[in-house]
């Protein structure tokens, strides 16, 4: 059996600055991460590695060379080998080019596998919408914001607990499938340090375009349905003040401080 | 360390007048109740300590209106107590009467240079600017106020490490982000990090120090030297000299944090560095950065404390792996952690510590992410040596993997604290006996056999963890009554006189502040307290600073 798991790197920040002049992220000191969602789907992934036999893990990521981080990160949680589309013929993809040009990959490299996980959505750009594309231009059945997953008869088919608005549903549905992950473990897992040196004697393959069946003008921006014009913070709203949190007790106290201070307690 | 460039080795120091400014116009609070009702924090600190009063609070802003507090107080015959940050664990800053005097205010940081002969940069600030900021600002390379405000120099300075490539940070780590500059180079704070880069004086270059006459010393590294009888002289703003005579015993050649600094020939700087503000308030320090590269944190299990000392001992052997701290949790430790566990995951905040750890050493190794053929041969084989493998541990090295390490290297002595408070609640006069005893390299085997022999025996609940490359383990005794609590202090005090039997010391890190002196007869002769009061004396005649801190008061 062989599950792939399609992933996306994203920056790692809370407060996002955005260069006003150029409009896009400023990146300056910004360690770049495996999205957090995608990190669910690796775990995922390797839960089933764990609990049912003979299964293949595959990551596959699309985006400039320092993408390899991310899927490293995958290769030493447990992951088997991993793609890395990177080309600047892939450069200004939306969802929809992202979406086909990973479909195509996993047509022409991985077309025998059983299952697709990916994250609910990056952190990033939030869409959510690569997941449901990729399993509609595949032509496979997509079943998003699962939070477990089993394996039922004979690997033939999963049976899925997902997030709906007022709890959970229990969905099952023949292989091959696209699973969305919403939920991940509360805590996440950790590597060995030998699984972290092991990593690095893994496959990690960098595919170009030219590797690919896929007209130039399907790729990239050319491909793109949209556009993004301009990308800008939200207005910050100055209405309080904030105490670090890091110490609980002297932020407590700070607090306090600042309330009697105002004569409210 | 640095030596003095530009001129000849000194003994003598001038001290100087700053401008005198009018002492009511600076920010006080003199009323006990108000201080008591709104500004209880400021007679506190993390040592919980009892305090005796204050009839006054100052937030002085600058040295001149600190200067003028001083000659006040002095004048009236009030004492003063420091108060930075307040994150000390002996109750440094905790009053006993007078005043109290705030730093915070003193959070600048005031300039940045290259030192060309060191080939260091240095970053210069007040004593109120946090560790935290301080390693944040050289890190990120964005100083606040320096590129408007700064010198010229500054500025071109500033522009010329914005352009370097290399990440530079500052090294001292005491656990406590939050702590003030000041007060850790007051205390010589070390931490994890010491292990690798020493305490914090050896990363101070100068500094100035307003003594309790209001005047101010500026002490650079490496200029001002006692004579071979061991004196020094402080010449006043009106030409009185002033000699201080330095201690004659010898320190410990361990991480210290206990007695005042003393050794032939020795730098003036090193005498305020560690002394507890007992001697002058330090108000600006220059301290070196050290370039940062990318770490791999390991927690690696053993299977038996025995084990994990055996690792420890062979991996400072190995002179090829170069850790940047080794850490240390106990099967104690392990086994009160995974009960935390069961109760509460996410405050640990790892996945569940396997069945087969009995042991934790923690240690940062330097790390190329990018590289394939990292050659960890040889710390396999230690690993392997000790009953373990490299698949028996934890790693990680992105951002958030070293911040989640950290975090759970000081889970442990928060668990205990939550335990204390909670027992507490049933017998207030309980409290956590901690160590913080550290011995030389070649007694690290010998005082931890000591330590288990002692508690397995008195069947007390207790943990070990903290600095073992340091040989500086702290055992946390957790009494679960006043009898037990009576039986650990008796306990504690055999410990210490072990430690100092075999060359160590009573605080070595902590400091002494105000609850350490009962330990400072196991290490120090009366003799040699009689040379630290005589510096003291010297330094602050009328004993205005810091009353308790070190030293006994003395009545009058």
């Amino acid at each position: 059996m062989k599950i792939i798991i399609c992933v996306k790197q994203v920056p790692e920040i809370m407060d996002i600055t955005i260069n006003p002049e150029t409009g896009t992220l400023m990146r300056e000191g910004v360690d770049s991460i495996l999205n957090p969602f995608c990190e669910y789907a690796v775990e995922m992934g390797l839960d089933l590695k764990r609990r049912y036999s003979d299964i293949e893990t595959v990551a596959i990521s699309m985006g400039p060379l320092q993408a390899k981080s991310a899927l490293m990160r995958c290769l030493e949680m447990g992951i088997g080998r991993a793609i890395l589309l990177a080309d600047m013929k892939f450069a200004g993809s939306d969802t929809w080019a992202t979406a086909f040009t990973l479909a195509e990959t996993i047509r022409t490299m991985e077309n025998d596998f059983d299952l697709i996980l990916v994250g609910k959505q990056a952190i990033d750009g939030d869409t959510a919408q690569v997941g449901p594309e990729l399993s509609e231009i595949l032509n496979i059945p997509q079943i998003m914001y699962a939070v477990g997953i089993d394996l039922i008869d004979n690997n033939k088919k999963v049976r899925v607990k997902k997030e709906i608005e007022a709890g959970n549903e229990i969905v099952e549905v023949k292989l091959p499938a696209l699973i969305s992950l919403s939920k991940g473990p509360m805590i996440g897992s950790v590597s060995s340090f030998q699984e972290i040196l092991d990593a690095r004697k893994k496959e990690l393959r960098v595919v170009r375009a030219s590797e690919l069946t896929i007209d130039e003008n399907e790729l990239g921006l050319k491909g793109s349905f949209t556009q993004v014009v301009k990308i800008f913070p939200p207005q910050v709203k100055k209405t309080g003040m904030v105490i670090d949190g890091s110490e609980p007790q002297g932020a407590a106290k700070k607090l306090i401080e600042f309330l009697k201070q105002r004569k409210v307690v | 360390m640095l030596s003095w460039s530009s001129g000849k080795i000194m003994h003598e120091i001038t001290s100087e007048a700053v401008p005198s400014v009018d002492f009511k116009g600076i920010r006080c609070i003199n009323n006990y109740s108000e201080i008591c009702q709104d500004y209880s924090s400021y007679l506190c600190d993390e040592s919980k300590l009892a305090h005796q009063g204050a009839k006054y609070l100052f937030f002085p802003t600058n040295e001149d209106e600190l200067s003028a507090i001083f000659k006040e107080m002095n004048e009236k015959n009030v004492t003063v107590t420091l108060s930075g940050a307040r994150t000390g664990l002996v109750g440094g800053a905790v009053p006993y009467g007078g005043a109290i005097v705030s730093l915070e205010r003193f959070n600048k940081v005031l300039g940045l240079r290259y030192d060309t002969q060191s080939k260091e940069w240095l970053v210069r600030a007040q004593c109120g600017v946090t560790i935290r900021d301080l390693n944040n600002w050289a890190m990120k390379k964005t100083f606040p106020r320096l590129s408007e405000s700064g010198s010229a120099e500054t500025k071109a300075f500033l522009e010329k490490y914005k352009e370097t490539d290399t990440t530079y940070f500052y090294p001292p780590d005491p656990t406590e982000m939050g702590a003030a500059l000041g007060g850790t180079v007051a205390t010589n704070a070390s931490g994890a990090r010491t292990y690798r880069y020493g305490a914090t004086r050896n990363w101070v270059r100068w500094i100035r120090v307003m003594l309790a006459s209001g005047e101010v010393l500026e002490i650079p590294r490496g200029k001002y030297f006692a004579t071979p009888a061991g004196e020094f002289t402080i010449i006043n703003s009106t030409g009185n000299e002033t000699i201080v005579k330095i201690p004659k015993y010898v320190m410990p050649h361990t991480k210290n944090a206990a007695g005042i600094f003393s050794a032939p020939n020795m730098d003036l700087i090193d005498l305020f560095i560690g002394s507890e503000g007992i001697f002058g308030a330090i108000t600006e320090i220059e301290v070196a950065l050290q370039k940062w590269s990318n770490p791999i944190s390991i927690i690696q299990f053993l299977p038996s404390d025995d084990k994990a000392i055996d690792f420890v001992i062979t991996l400072r052997k190995e002179k090829s792996i170069r850790p940047e701290l080794i850490e240390f949790y106990s099967s104690h430790a392990l086994d009160l952690l995974r009960k935390k566990q069961t109760e509460d995951p996410k405050v640990v905040g790892m996945p569940p510590i396997p069945d087969y750890a009995k042991s934790a050493v923690f240690f940062d190794l330097q790390f190329d992410p990018e590289k394939k053929d990292n050659d960890y041969a040889k710390l396999k084989k230690i690993v392997n040596r000790c009953g373990s493998t490299l698949e028996m541990s934890w790693a990680g090295y992105e951002q958030r993997d070293l911040e989640r390490f950290k975090n759970f290297r000081h889970v442990l002595p928060e668990t205990v604290n939550t335990i204390i408070a909670e027992r507490k609640k049933n017998i207030p006069e309980l409290y956590k006996l901690g160590t913080d005893l550290a011995v030389p390299d070649y007694a690290l085997e010998e005082i931890w056999g000591f330590y288990t022999s002692i508690l397995e025996r008195a069947g007390l609940e207790w943990v070990g963890f903290g600095h073992i490359g340091n040989n500086h383990i702290h055992i946390n005794i957790i009494p679960r009554s006043l009898k037990e609590m009576k039986k650990g202090l008796l306990i504690y005090q055999k410990f210490a006189k072990k430690a100092v039997d075999l060359g160590g010391t009573i605080s070595a890190e902590h400091g002494v502040g105000k609850i350490k002196k009962e330990f400072f007869s196991i290490m120090f002769s009366k003799k040699e307290l009689k040379e630290m009061r005589a510096v003291k004396n010297a330094l602050d005649p009328v004993c205005m600073l810091n009353p308790g801190n070190v030293l006994e008061i003395e009545e009058k």
